[in-house]
């Protein structure tokens, strides 16, 4: 490979960003082309920046790595590092993605480059696995917030600000109390990672938020709609196993 | 379990007491209100009233190994019927051989009192029956009550143990992460923060759950372990300690303090890139010491679920140690997350 590889460091620590630094000085084929200290400016260095390979870091301020990865509209080559995080170890070990486990040797870090550069070479792409590895982890546990990216600023959601959320094709419009945000998400994702106490999919099309249920209405004959709190009474339909849902959650 | 008689000292001599008087009464009836010949009252007394009480205390053996939870009311009844005859066979047996030698040839005395002896053996046999049960339900019982007392021990012990805080993972393998780096850059810090996270280390383990400790001695391990916490964070952590020199003599829980900083940092110095102060105030009065612990946090990127893991460990500690619910507050200020200790004191500070 004649070009050098465009390496973004993300990582929160002072000492760690020195570490790696100092192990990739002497490495010819390392070229660093950026330091992050949190997600925010990490998201932001790799879509315009455009890196070969990102060392990322899972646990930072603001937005974790995980869910850094979604926001990404550029999907680079990364190797991912963490101290500790046994859900993280099972997402990586599961999606066979490149990590290192700190504090890790220089020859550890070499052969996870030496990895990369092979996969380069072999022109894979990583994007798919990378949207597997975001999937699977919220997977394990329920959720409690969502990150989102409109033009160039990103939000992060609670969960508890999230009024419903509406299916659009590969998308989802997630409304909240102050506006609507797309993500790149399917539903079943949503279904899957918010607490069913607090969320019921109640339509092929739509999640709602049982807090800001109003009323629950009967439209025509076995079918419903659900009107919320908001001062437009925002309608939604209800679906016949999700009218089901509701009465289960609800106790009614 | 072992025989009740042999086994405790003071029911035996009851045992023997009880029936020396009901004999002793026996004998002086016999004499003077029946005129029965003295040989002959003692000799019944004797069989009676000493002779019996010997065989009967092995009825003990005959309920000991049978439990009436394990088999039929109707094989109870035939087992103890068949006992009750072998005890009365022995029994008459024995009276005639001491009897022979006493009673003349022909005399009827021996023949008359059969019967009533008998049957006196089996109604004996039941009322020691009653006895031995009762005496083996209590004893049971009471063994129950300690055993479950021991029990209620260890689990209070395990839990203890599991409550008290661990070296958090996270944070050593951090620390070893730095320590690395330091290593390259500037050895003698990386030194340095080896013996500060040694130190540190053998502290948290070296006490045990129920220990206690000098508050001084928990704040300096708690110095300890945000000089090492602020290797890694830098300027992004700072401390502040406002600590009234009359309070360091007072006695708290080890370690206790530390998972509430981990906590502070976790929530306040990790989830944000600006600085993060964490304020460390105490006051003594009377026999309480009370340690606040404040921090700022960024609200917007944390949804906070009530009181974690952390905190709900240690509340739940405070509750064992001390056996007194309420001793940790916590206020949430959104933009600042406020822990209160309250610790009774045993002795009254100065």
């Amino acid at each position: 490979m004649s070009e050098k590889l465009q390496t973004l460091i993300i990582e929160d620590e002072e000492l760690a960003r020195n570490l790696l630094r100092s192990y990739l000085k002497d490495q010819p084929e390392i070229e660093i082309i950026g330091e992050c200290e949190n997600g925010f400016d990490g998201v932001k260095a790799i879509n315009e920046k455009k890196p070969d390979l990102v060392f990322l870091d899972i646990q930072m301020p603001k937005i974790t790595g995980f869910e850094m990865i979604e926001l990404l509209d550029y999907k680079p080559q990364i190797i991912f590092t963490t101290a500790y995080d046994q859900f993280a170890l099972k997402a990586f070990e599961l999606n066979a993605v490149d990590y290192l486990l700190k504090p890790f040797s220089k020859d550890r870090m070499l052969s996870a480059i030496e990895k990369v550069k092979h996969r380069i070479q072999n022109g894979e792409d990583t994007a798919e696995k990378l949207e597997e590895l975001s999937n699977f982890r919220a997977g394990e546990e329920f959720i409690d917030r969502v990150v989102v990216k409109d033009r160039h600023k990103i939000h992060i959601i609670t969960v508890d600000q999230i009024r419903y959320i509406e299916s659009l094709d590969d998308y989802v419009m997630i409304y909240t109390n102050d506006g609507r945000h797309m993500k790149q998400k399917t539903m079943k994702f949503f279904e899957n990672s918010l607490d069913p106490k607090n969320f019921i999919r109640i339509h092929r099309s739509y999640i709602v938020h049982v807090d800001h249920i109003a009323e629950i209405q009967q439209y025509e004959k076995e079918s419903y709609i659900v009107i919320l709190k908001d001062k437009d009474k925002t309608k939604l339909k209800v679906s016949k196993t999700g009218y089901k849902k509701i009465k289960e959650t609800l106790h009614f | 379990m072992n025989h009740p008689l042999t086994n405790n000292y003071r029911l035996l001599i009851y045992y023997a007491l009880f029936w020396a008087v009901i004999g002793v009464t026996n004998l002086i009836l016999l004499i003077f209100f029946y005129n029965v010949p003295f040989t002959y009252s003692l000799l019944d007394t004797i069989s009676t009233f000493v002779i019996y009480p010997l065989l009967g205390s092995s009825i003990w053996y005959s309920i000991r190994y049978n439990n009436p939870e394990e088999i039929t009311i109707g094989r109870l009844i035939v087992f103890h019927f068949i006992a009750a005859s072998i005890l009365c066979g022995i029994w008459v047996t024995l009276i005639y051989a001491i009897f022979k030698p006493f009673v003349p040839q022909g005399n009827d005395f021996l023949k008359n009192t059969l019967p009533s002896k008998i049957f006196g053996g089996y109604v004996m046999y039941a009322v020691y029956l009653i006895f031995f049960y009762a005496v083996n339900y209590y004893q049971s019982l009471k063994e129950k009550v300690k055993k479950e007392g021991e029990y209620m021990a260890l689990i209070r012990e395990a839990e203890l143990q599991a409550l008290k805080s661990q070296i958090n993972p996270h944070f050593l393998f951090n620390s070893l992460n730095s320590i690395s780096s330091l290593t390259v850059s500037d050895p003698e810090k990386a030194q340095e923060m080896v013996i500060n996270l040694s130190t540190f280390m053998r502290y948290s383990l070296l006490h045990n759950e129920k220990e206690m400790v000098a508050f001084s001695r928990e704040l300096e391990n708690i110095k300890l372990y945000l000089s090492i916490e602020k290797v890694r964070f830098g300027k992004k952590l700072n401390a502040e300690f406002e600590i009234d020199a009359h309070c360091l003599d007072a006695e708290i829980p080890n370690m206790i303090l530390q998972p509430l900083f981990e906590n502070a940092i976790k929530y306040g110095v990790y989830e944000t890139t600006d600085q993060v102060t964490i304020k460390t105030t105490c006051e003594c009065d009377g026999n309480v010491l009370k340690i606040t612990i404040v921090n700022d946090y960024d609200h917007s990127t944390l949804k906070r679920k009530g009181e974690g893991i952390g905190l709900r460990n240690i509340r739940k500690r405070m509750e064992i140690i001390y056996n007194q619910p309420d001793l940790m507050k916590i206020t949430d200020n959104k933009t600042s997350f406020e822990v209160q200790l309250i610790i009774p004191q045993k002795q009254a500070l100065s």
